[in-house]
């Protein structure tokens, strides 16, 4: 009696050769096929159905994983509380997802356990620019070619690093390849389509990372199956001090020229004049996806949108808005600069502009990664990026950040962005600059209306 | 396809609809081509302006779009620029980086110190500094392979693939099913047979498509393999597919066919193609004769087992729902011999003959499956497959027989024998063998005698044939002479042309 497991294009195939084999059926996840005329389990339960037929005492032919350990080591010396974490998801089964806040050094702990675990590793990453360091710190450290799925390339290897979309569209292809996958940011995974990474891959350890697990959309149940329940946690707090800088905000606010005024009004005006005679309220965001769907069949509707969109361009491009940025780079000649802004044509101008390297999505890799890389040995000290730095990038060594924000609505990010300041050498607090357009624009021009 | 922000549905009454498009959109679509082809040399950013001018004036931006953007995928868009950009970019860079870019007049001196590097002018630099950005590329060549008719066929393709982005499941039926087959092969999906029982004709055979994940969840991740299957789906003929759309939560169906989606370029094929010179040939000399059967290529889908088997042909009676399937199994390698008597031994319970090349020496294995075989060398003997299918004929007109009554009494006055015999589905054999208490036969002919009297007062001695035949006519009969004799008269013959009539 023999029960035979083969990979599938993310799913488990199963078969037993005799009616004395455990019931199929009864294995976790596995379900009958009528199509193939065997059982099938999606491809996230092979860890469990290899123990329960284990205990089972079971005689399987299993052609899923090809086990080849990898030889593997890291030279990082991790800290206590690393250390701690990294034994506590060895000992949860190698499941699990660990809570760490930025700055606390997950990269280390995660390359801690890829060595720890030797096998076949995936790393999934939500960003370029997170493709590139992970793919850095892979290749320092470990002696294997280190694959890459994303930003233009397509290459596996026994390590390797991708982004969520590309794993997403490879998950059921790629499935049968990896021992060990490690979610960065794993709070990503809680979407739906994301899920599929998880759901068909059939590696048995996962490490999760991320920090903030919790999530209102209750999205972390879902992680809590597919990788593993949080194994550790440690707050902001726990490191202050030691391991973070502290920064300072400044905030200016800048008023259109009497050009911009006058173009900003008539383009407001217009969005404004259909809102109220359409009758939307906008007292929620569904009422905003309202407007959006009509402009499919109402030219009306489109019109407004597109004024709505071109009020908010005048905002973002305010030229006192450059005029302040012409004051900031003259001020910190000496400092090492970050630019921030969400808008990549902002970001191409202000680059024209000042001559500052810019980071966009449409920046090809290896320009991007030797932008960075100048940028940290410093030829550059100044860059001007679209947010497309956003999530746990390591930004080396920048004290001093411009973020150009519509109305300053993006508090979050620039939260983020302030934890990842460094101060100088000779203990100068780091400085985020917040430029936004001065907020009464918009109610000045409804109440003159109403 | 295009991308999903693109996609037009109606979802009128509970439907999910791709709005395709028709001929009255040729002037938008001819105008669009041109503004292509008028903006060779120009950079990317004009042509998007241009297709925003016209988005303004339509009322339905997206369908512009979509036009365009599938415009774009034929345009050819390249880097003009007198230095390299990356390497441009890095000069400026650094010199800026020296000079501490803040004012103008600062970002004049680091571009003067980046040009004389370079060793060009200044504007050189300028020019070069992002000119590799897609919106700044220059439109070096459009070579439309479409017109106007072309872009919108195109268009309701891409359209209906772009609706499938959000399917979970699909159910085919097609002409070609080995070209549907094969293509569900090619991209990893998987596949059943749904057999439906019709009131009237053979069984109906959907092939429903799924991934393998969809056993476990309804899930749109094959939505881009369900567009490209569409693309070979649509180059047959005849074809319907039938979708489960995952509308943000609401189950809708989706319903293409061969009426809304063509694939530009694709000519139907006329002619059936054959695997074999063995098939083709049978084809060709079965169809020549007049035979109570009638022929289809490629016909059905066979369930054998978790998989498929698809007949050369079938022999469909044409006096009843009856199929005789038909598979030519000519001398191939071992593998496929044994691969097609697996399917034999596993197919579904169907009729079928199997013509076997006699050389192969597996005609018994092949009774052994309780099918027909038929041995051939060289070339299937048509005759042979003519035997058989006059069994199953016995056997038809037996039981076709059985449902007849002995005495027939139709309504009509007059009718003709095989309008009858249709009437009860059955050959003009059986008819004949039946007896008509209320009509006369006159020759192929059913008449009541009250007709008859009523044509044979009409008629007189001295008539003319033509002027005879005219009033038999009248009556309903064509077969003049047989009714003339029926009533007691003949013709005369004058010459070539002409008769008259005269007591028999």
């Amino acid at each position: 009696m023999t029960v035979r497991l083969v990979f599938e294009d993310g799913t488990l195939r199963i078969e037993s050769d005799r009616e004395s084999d455990p019931p199929l059926g009864g294995l976790p996840g596995v379900e009958a096929d009528p199509r193939s005329d065997t059982a099938r389990a999606p491809a996230q339960f092979y860890a469990p159905i290899r123990d329960v037929l284990r205990e089972l005492d079971a005689d399987v032919a299993d052609a899923v994983l090809t086990p080849e350990p990898l030889a593997l080591a890291t030279s990082y010396e991790l800290r206590d509380y690393q250390r701690e974490a990294l034994d506590a998801w060895i000992d949860s089964n190698r499941r699990g997802v660990l809570e760490l806040p930025t700055g606390a050094g997950k990269t280390v702990i995660a390359l801690a356990a890829i060595a720890d675990t030797k096998r076949p590793t995936l790393v999934v990453v939500p960003t370029i620019d997170l493709l590139e360091q992970w793919q850095r710190e892979l290749e320092t450290e470990f002696e294997v070619p280190i694959g890459r799925l994303g930003g233009g390339e397509q290459r596996v290897e026994d390590v390797t690093v991708s982004t969520y979309d590309s794993a997403y569209l490879r998950a059921d292809e790629l499935g049968d390849r990896f021992g060990l996958v490690v979610f960065d940011e794993v709070h990503h995974l809680g979407a739906e389509g994301y899920q599929d990474i998880a759901r068909l891959m059939a590696a048995p350890d996962r490490l999760g990372l991320t920090a903030t697990f919790e999530r209102p959309d209750e999205a972390h149940e879902a992680i809590r199956d597919l990788v593993g329940p949080r194994v550790s946690q440690l707050a902001v707090d726990d490191l202050a001090g030691d391991h973070l800088a502290p920064y300072e905000i400044r905030r200016i606010e800048v008023e259109l020229t009497p050009d911009e005024r006058a173009e900003y009004d008539e383009a407001q005006g217009t969005f404004v004049d259909y809102v109220r005679q359409a009758n939307i309220s906008f007292s929620s965001g569904s009422d905003y996806l309202q407007l959006v769907k009509r402009s499919g069949n109402d030219p009306a509707a489109r019109e407004a949108l597109l004024a709505k969109q071109r009020a908010r361009e005048l905002m973002m491009n305010a030229a006192n808005k450059r005029h302040q940025l012409a004051r900031i780079l003259d001020r910190h000649q000496d400092d090492r600069i970050i630019v921030f802004t969400a808008h990549t044509e902002l970001v191409y101008r202000l680059s024209e502009r000042f001559l500052l390297p810019a980071i966009t999505n449409e920046t090809g890799a290896s320009e991007r990664r030797e932008t960075l890389e100048r940028f940290r040995e410093g030829t550059y000290s100044r860059i001007v990026a679209a947010n497309v730095l956003d999530e746990g990038v390591d930004v080396p060594d920048a004290n001093v950040a411009v973020v150009l924000s519509g109305s300053g609505s993006e508090r979050e990010f620039t939260q983020r962005l302030g934890r990842i300041l460094r101060p100088k050498d000779d203990g100068g607090r780091a400085i985020l600059y917040e430029l936004v357009s001065a907020e009464t624009a918009e109610e000045r021009v409804a109440e003159r209306r109403r | 396809m295009l991308t999903k922000d693109l996609l037009r549905v109606s979802r009128r009454g509970g439907s999910y609809r791709p709005e395709f498009i028709g001929h009255e959109r040729r002037p938008l679509a001819a105008r669009l081509i041109d503004v292509y082809s008028d903006h060779v040399d120009q950079p990317h950013r004009a042509v998007d302006e241009a297709v925003e001018a016209i988005e303004r004036e339509e009322s339905d931006f997206k369908l512009v779009r979509g036009l365009a953007a599938l415009l774009d995928r034929e345009a050819t868009f390249e880097t003009v620029t007198p230095l390299p950009p990356e390497r441009t970019r890095r000069r400026v860079f650094e010199a800026a980086e020296a000079v501490g870019v803040a004012t103008t007049e600062e970002r004049e001196q680091a571009f003067i110190n980046a040009a004389d590097e370079l060793a060009v002018g200044t504007a050189a630099v300028e020019e070069s500094l992002y000119a590799d950005r897609d919106c700044n590329q220059r439109l070096t060549a459009f070579d439309s392979r479409w017109d106007p008719d072309d872009l919108i066929e195109q268009y309701n393709l891409s359209l209906a693939q772009t609706a499938l982005f959000d399917a979970t499941e699909v159910a085919v039926t097609s002409d070609e099913p080995r070209k549907l087959i094969s293509a569900i092969k090619r991209l990893g999906l998987m596949y059943e047979i749904n057999r439906e029982e019709q009131a009237a004709g053979p069984d109906e055979r959907t092939v429903v498509v799924t991934g393998p994940d969809r056993l476990f969840r309804r899930t749109r991740r094959y939505g881009t393999a369900f567009a490209r299957l569409l693309r070979s789906v649509a180059a047959s003929t005849e074809w319907e597919l039938r979708a489960a759309i995952d509308d943000r939560g609401t189950e809708r169906e989706l319903v293409v066919t061969d009426n809304d989606v063509v694939v530009p370029g694709v000519e139907p094929v006329a002619e059936p193609s054959y695997d074999s010179g063995i098939e083709a040939d049978f084809a060709a000399r079965f169809s020549s004769l007049d035979l109570d059967w009638e022929l289809r290529r490629e016909p059905d889908l066979l369930e054998t087992g978790t998989s498929v088997m698809i007949p050369d042909f079938a022999f469909d009676y044409r006096y009843g729902e009856f199929r005789v399937y038909f598979e030519v199994m000519g001398f191939w390698t071992p593998e496929y011999v044994d691969k097609k008597l697996g399917q034999l031994e596993t197919v579904e319970d169907v009729d079928l003959i199997v013509a076997v090349d006699e050389s192969l020496g597996v005609g018994e294995a092949i009774e052994a499956t309780d099918h027909r075989a038929i041995p051939y060398t060289g070339s299937v003997r048509v005759k042979d497959v003519v035997d058989v299918l006059r069994e199953y004929e016995t056997d038809l007109v037996e039981a076709a027989a059985a449902g007849v009554p002995d005495e027939l009494q139709p309504e009509a006055d007059v009718i003709e024998l095989e309008t009858l015999a249709a009437d009860y589905s059955v050959s003009v054999d059986v008819i004949e063998d039946r007896t008509f208490p209320d009509h006369r036969r006159v020759g192929r002919w059913l008449v009541r005698p009250s007709v008859l009297s009523t044509i044979k007062a009409e008629l007189s001695v001295g008539m003319s044939f033509a002027d005879a035949e005219a009033v038999i006519a009248e009556h309903g009969p064509t077969d003049a002479s047989a009714v003339l004799a029926a009533v007691g008269y003949r013709v005369e013959w004058e010459g070539l042309t002409g008769g008259v009539l005269t007591k028999r």
